[in-house]
C-alpha cells in the first residue's frame, strides 16, 4: 500500500473489490437474518450483486480518479441495484460519489465529508425511514468518523477503522431499536452487510487483501436477550405479502419526487432513487401490474423481477429451521413485577403468566400460555404455593406434554429454569429441575395485611414480616433488621450467592443500602440486586450456593 | 517407520509432553492491533492472558496458513512416508482446510491424512496424545485413522465459562446463543458436539460450576483419561484435579492452561474438562 495520506480512485476500487469479495464469504449467513421489513432472507445475496455490480462498473470508470471511480460505483449500484438494501446501499454510494465530487484523491477529511453524504442520501431515498436498519449503521459510522477527526486523530486508516468498529457497535444494537429483530433473536440483516463491506474495505487499506482469503467475517450478535412474546399477542394479523416489485426506469423529464408521491399508498418499503433519466424501483405491492403500468407511461423499464414473497417467505421459514434453536421444550413461568418478567425472560422461559400471590392465574389464562408456545413439551414454573393446583389442571386440557414443576417461591423457579440441562431429555430435565428447586432458600420480607397472632409472633398489621421458603418467621420494623436476623438463621457457610429482588414499592437506593448492610456482615459472599418490580413483597431474596 | 502425527496448538498439549510423544504442533495465530504472535510459541499463556485482561485491544485469532503445514509436512517426509493431521473442528477455524490444501503445496513425496476431530482444546488434546502413543506402537497410518475416527466419540469435552462475551465477540457462539443477556449474573456450561459450541447448562457460581463437572466426570463408567484446564483460575483447576483423583488415578489427568487462540473465546475465569471414555471391549 501507498501513501496513506490520500487514496485516489484506483484505491477506491481495490477497497470496493476486496469489500466485495469478504462480503461475498458471509452473503449466505446474511441471508439467514434477515426478518426486515419482509423476511424473504435474500439481503446478503442482493447486497453481494449489488457490490459487484459496482466493481464492474468502476473499472469502466473514465480515469482514476477518485470523482470518476466513485460515480462509476454508485452507477453500477444503481443499475444493478436488488431489494431494500441493494437500493439503500446504491443511495450510499451515490452520496459518496457526491462528496467525492471533482477529486482527484481524497484525504481523512474527505472521507468522513463523503461519509456524512452517504448517510444522508440514505435516509433521502427512503419513504419512511425505520431506525435499527442498515440506515443507522451507516449514521453511526458516519458520526464516529467525524468524531475521530474532531479529536485530531484522523488518518485514513484510523477512521476506516472507527467507521467498522462503529459500525459493529450499531449492529449489535440494532435489536435495541427494531423489536421485530428482537423476538427473532437477530440483528439487522443490512446493517451486518454494511459492516462486512467497511470492514472489508478496512482489510484492503491496511494491505490485508492476501491473509483474508482464509479467514471468514465475523457474525454480529446482540447482546440483548431474545424477546418473549406475550400469551395475548399471539393472534398475530396474517398480512398478505403480495409482490416484491422491482424495476429500473430509464427516461425524459420525471423526478423521483413525483413517483415516490404517486406510488407512495401504493405498497409498502417503497424506495424510489435516481435522476431524472434513470430511476430505481423497490416496493412492496398487492398489484405489481398497477404499478408497472404506471412506469411505462413515463419511460421504458429494464430488470423487471416481480416475486411473489409468500414464496419467499416460505423458503426463508425452511433457512430458518437451520439455525432456530431446538424448541423441542419449552417452559411457562407464572411471575408478577416487570423486573423480574425480564428476569424469567432473559433466562429463556417461553411464555409468561402475569400472577402470584394475591392475584393467582386461571387454568384458562395457563392454559392459554401453554397453547402459545410452538413446544409440545412443556414445563411449568407456578412460582407459588397457590398455584400449583391451577398449574396440575393444565394436562387434563390439551395434548402437550406437562410437567408443573413444584416451585413455591421465584427464587426456586429461577433456579429449576438454570437448572435445565439443554441436552438432556423431558423426563431428565423434570428431575434436574426439580432437585434444583430444593437447593435454593428463599426469604420474603413483606408487610402484614392485618394483625394477627401465630405461632409465638404477636404481628401488628402493616408490621415487617419474614418469611423463609414460605413459612412466617418474624416480624419486625425495619426490613433490613428483619432479613438480617433471618439471614443469621441460616447457615450461610456453605452459601455463594445471595440474590434481592426488590419490589415496586422500594427504590432502588433503598435496596443497595440493604445489601451493603448484609455485604458488611457476610463480606465473603456475593450480592447481586435486581429490581424484580413485584407487588407487595419488598425484597425477595434468593440465597443459594 | 512411525507415522508423524501433527496437530494445532489449539489442542493444548503441553510443550513438555510433545517432543516425548512426537506431536508437532502448527501454531494458529493471535492478532492484537498490529501485533501478531504464533500462539504458545511467541506468546506465553501467562503474558497473553496478562494482555487479555488489562490490555486495551481486542485481540483476534487466526488459522494457520496452508503453508505452514506444507512445510511442516516436508520436513517431517524426511523421516517418514505417512502422517496424520488432526485438526480442531472446521466448524470453529479454518485451520483443518489450511491443512487439506497444504497438502498439494507438499513438494516431497508423502502421504498425508487430515482429520477432523470437530472438538477443540483437549476435547482434541487427548485424542492427538491416544493417536501419538498408538504411532509409537507401530500402528499404520489407516489403522490410526480408524483409531481417531473411534476416539472422537469417546471424546467429551465441556467447559465452565465465567462469561460469554469473550465467545460471542469472538463469532463462536454458536448454539449457545440463547444464553446471553442474562439480567442475572449466570455462569454457562458449554459442550462441543459435532463441531459447534451447545449450550449444557447454567450455573450461578463456580462451586456450582465444579460440582456439575464433578457429576459429569462421574457419570463416565470406564475413563481413559481426563483433561484439565483452565485459563486463569490455576488453583481452582488444581482442586479439581484433586477430586477428580478419586474417579481416575492422578497419572491419567492431563492439566494445561488453555492456548491463547482458545482464551481469546474463552475469556478469563474459564474452566474445561474432556474426558476420553474407554474403548468398549
Amino acid at each position: 500500500m501507498k501513501s496513506v495520506e490520500s487514496l485516489n480512485g484506483q484505491d477506491l476500487r481495490g477497497m470496493m473489490a476486496t469489500a466485495t469479495s469478504w462480503l461475498e464469504k458471509s452473503a449466505a449467513n446474511i441471508d439467514a437474518l434477515n426478518v426486515f421489513p419482509v423476511p424473504d432472507g435474500d439481503t446478503g445475496t442482493n447486497m453481494l450483486l449489488t457490490m459487484r455490480s459496482s466493481v464492474e462498473e468502476a473499472y469502466r470508470a473514465p480515469d482514476s480518479s477518485a470523482a470518476a471511480v466513485s460515480q462509476a460505483i454508485a452507477k453500477g449500484a444503481l443499475m444493478g441495484a436488488r431489494g431494500n438494501s441493494g437500493v439503500i446501499l446504491s443511495q450510499i454510494w451515490s452520496g459518496l460519489a457526491q462528496g467525492l465530487k471533482g477529486k482527484e484523491s481524497f484525504t481523512a477529511v474527505d472521507l468522513t465529508e463523503a461519509l456524512q453524504q452517504a448517510a444522508t442520501a440514505a435516509y433521502k431515498g427512503i419513504g419512511n425511514p425505520v431506525e435499527g436498519t442498515i440506515l443507522t449503521v451507516i449514521k453511526d459510522a458516519a458520526t464516529a468518523a467525524q468524531g475521530q477527526m474532531e479529536n485530531g486523530r484522523g488518518s485514513l486508516i484510523s477512521v476506516m477503522e472507527i467507521v467498522a468498529d462503529a459500525a459493529s457497535e450499531s449492529v449489535a444494537n440494532t435489536p435495541k431499536l427494531l423489536p421485530i429483530l428482537r423476538e427473532s433473536g437477530v440483528v439487522d440483516a443490512g446493517g451486518q452487510g454494511l459492516y462486512t463491506i467497511l470492514e472489508g474495505a478496512l482489510h484492503h487499506l491496511r494491505g490485508e487483501a492476501e491473509q483474508i482469503q482464509f479467514r471468514k467475517p465475523q457474525m454480529i450478535t446482540s447482546n440483548l436477550p431474545q424477546s418473549t412474546r406475550v400469551p395475548q399477542m399471539t393472534a398475530v394479523e396474517e398480512v398478505p405479502y403480495g409482490y416484491c416489485t422491482e424495476f429500473m426506469l430509464k427516461g425524459e423529464k420525471f423526478t423521483t419526487d413525483e413517483i415516490r408521491a404517486k406510488l407512495k399508498k401504493k405498497g409498502q418499503s417503497l424506495i424510489v432513487v435516481g435522476d431524472a433519466t434513470t430511476a430505481r424501483i423497490h416496493i412492496h405491492t398487492i398489484d405489481p401490474g398497477n404499478i408497472i403500468r404506471y412506469a411505462t407511461s413515463l419511460g421504458t423499464i429494464h430488470q423487471v423481477s416481480v416475486r411473489n414473497m409468500d414464496e419467499q417467505y416460505q423458503d426463508f421459514l425452511e433457512m430458518q429451521k437451520e439455525r432456530a434453536p431446538a424448541v423441542d421444550i419449552a417452559t411457562v413461568a407464572v411471575v408478577a413485577g416487570e423486573g423480574l418478567t425480564d428476569v424469567f425472560t432473559s433466562l429463556g422461559v417461553a411464555a409468561i403468566v402475569p400472577g402470584g400471590q394475591t392475584m393467582n392465574p386461571s387454568t384458562k389464562e395457563i392454559l392459554q400460555a401453554v397453547k402459545s408456545v410452538a413446544s409440545e413439551k412443556i414445563f411449568i414454573l407456578p412460582n407459588n404455593k397457590n398455584v400449583i393446583l391451577t398449574a396440575q389442571q393444565i394436562q387434563s386440557l390439551t395434548d402437550k406434554r406437562i410437567e408443573v414443576v413444584l416451585t413455591e417461591t421465584i427464587p426456586q423457579g429461577i433456579a429449576a429454569l438454570l437448572a435445565f440441562g439443554y441436552e438432556a431429555d423431558f423426563e431428565t430435565n423434570a428431575q434436574l429441575m426439580g432437585e434444583a428447586k430444593s437447593r435454593v432458600r428463599t426469604i420474603e420480607i413483606t408487610h402484614a395485611t392485618r394483625s394477627a397472632r401465630i405461632a409465638s409472633l404477636n404481628i401488628k398489621k402493616n408490621q415487617v414480616i419474614g418469611l423463609l421458603d414460605g413459612e412466617l418467621l418474624m416480624a419486625g420494623n425495619e426490613p433490613l433488621h428483619v432479613l438480617n436476623k433471618m439471614l443469621a438463621e441460616l447457615n450461610l457457610k456453605s452459601m455463594e450467592i445471595i440474590t434481592i429482588y426488590y419490589g415496586a414499592d422500594t427504590s432502588a437506593d433503598e435496596a443497595e443500602w440493604v445489601s451493603a448492610g448484609i455485604r458488611e456482615q457476610h463480606p465473603r459472599l456475593q450480592i447481586e440486586v435486581v429490581r424484580g418490580d413485584q407487588p407487595h413483597s419488598n425484597y425477595i431474596v434468593s440465597i443459594e450456593a | 517407520m512411525t507415522v508423524k502425527i501433527i496437530t494445532d496448538s489449539t489442542s493444548d498439549i503441553t510443550n513438555e509432553i510433545t517432543p516425548e510423544l512426537g506431536i508437532t504442533v502448527v501454531p494458529l495465530t493471535v492478532i492484537f492491533g498490529h501485533e501478531t504472535f504464533l500462539d504458545r510459541v511467541t506468546i506465553t499463556t501467562d503474558e497473553f492472558y496478562h494482555r487479555l485482561i488489562y490490555g486495551a485491544v481486542w485481540p483476534t485469532t487466526t488459522q494457520p496458513t496452508p503453508k505452514a503445514f506444507a512445510d511442516v509436512y516436508d520436513n517431517l517426509a524426511t523421516e517418514t512416508e505417512e502422517i496424520l493431521v488432526i485438526t480442531l473442528s472446521a466448524k470453529l477455524s479454518g485451520t483443518y482446510q489450511s491443512a487439506v490444501s497444504a497438502k498439494s503445496l507438499a513438494t516431497k513425496p508423502c502421504r498425508v491424512e487430515v482429520i477432523d476431530a470437530q472438538k477443540v482444546a483437549m476435547g482434541l488434546g487427548l485424542i492427538v496424545i491416544s493417536a501419538a502413543k498408538a504411532a509409537q506402537n507401530g500402528a499404520t497410518l489407516d489403522e490410526l485413522v480408524t483409531l481417531v475416527q473411534g476416539a472422537i466419540t469417546r471424546s467429551h469435552l465441556i467447559a465452565y465459562f465465567d462469561t460469554l462475551k469473550y465467545l460471542a465477540k469472538g463469532g463462536r457462539i454458536g448454539k449457545a446463543q440463547g444464553m446471553l443477556g442474562s439480567l442475572l449474573s449466570i455462569k454457562p456450561i458449554l459442550t462441543v458436539k459435532d463441531g459447534e459450541v451447545h449450550p449444557l447448562t447454567r450455573v450461578r457460581s463456580l462451586s456450582a460450576g465444579m460440582d456439575y463437572i464433578y457429576n459429569f466426570v462421574a457419570s463416565f463408567p470406564q475413563i481413559e483419561s481426563v483433561a484439565v484446564e483452565h485459563t486463569t483460575i490455576g488453583d481452582e483447576a488444581n482442586k479439581l484435579v484433586e477430586c477428580l483423583s478419586s474417579l481416575c488415578p492422578k497419572e491419567n489427568i492431563y492439566q494445561s492452561p488453555v492456548s491463547p487462540v482458545i482464551g481469546t473465546h474463552s475469556g478469563p475465569g474459564a474452566l474445561a474438562i474432556t474426558v476420553l471414555e474407554a474403548e468398549k471391549t
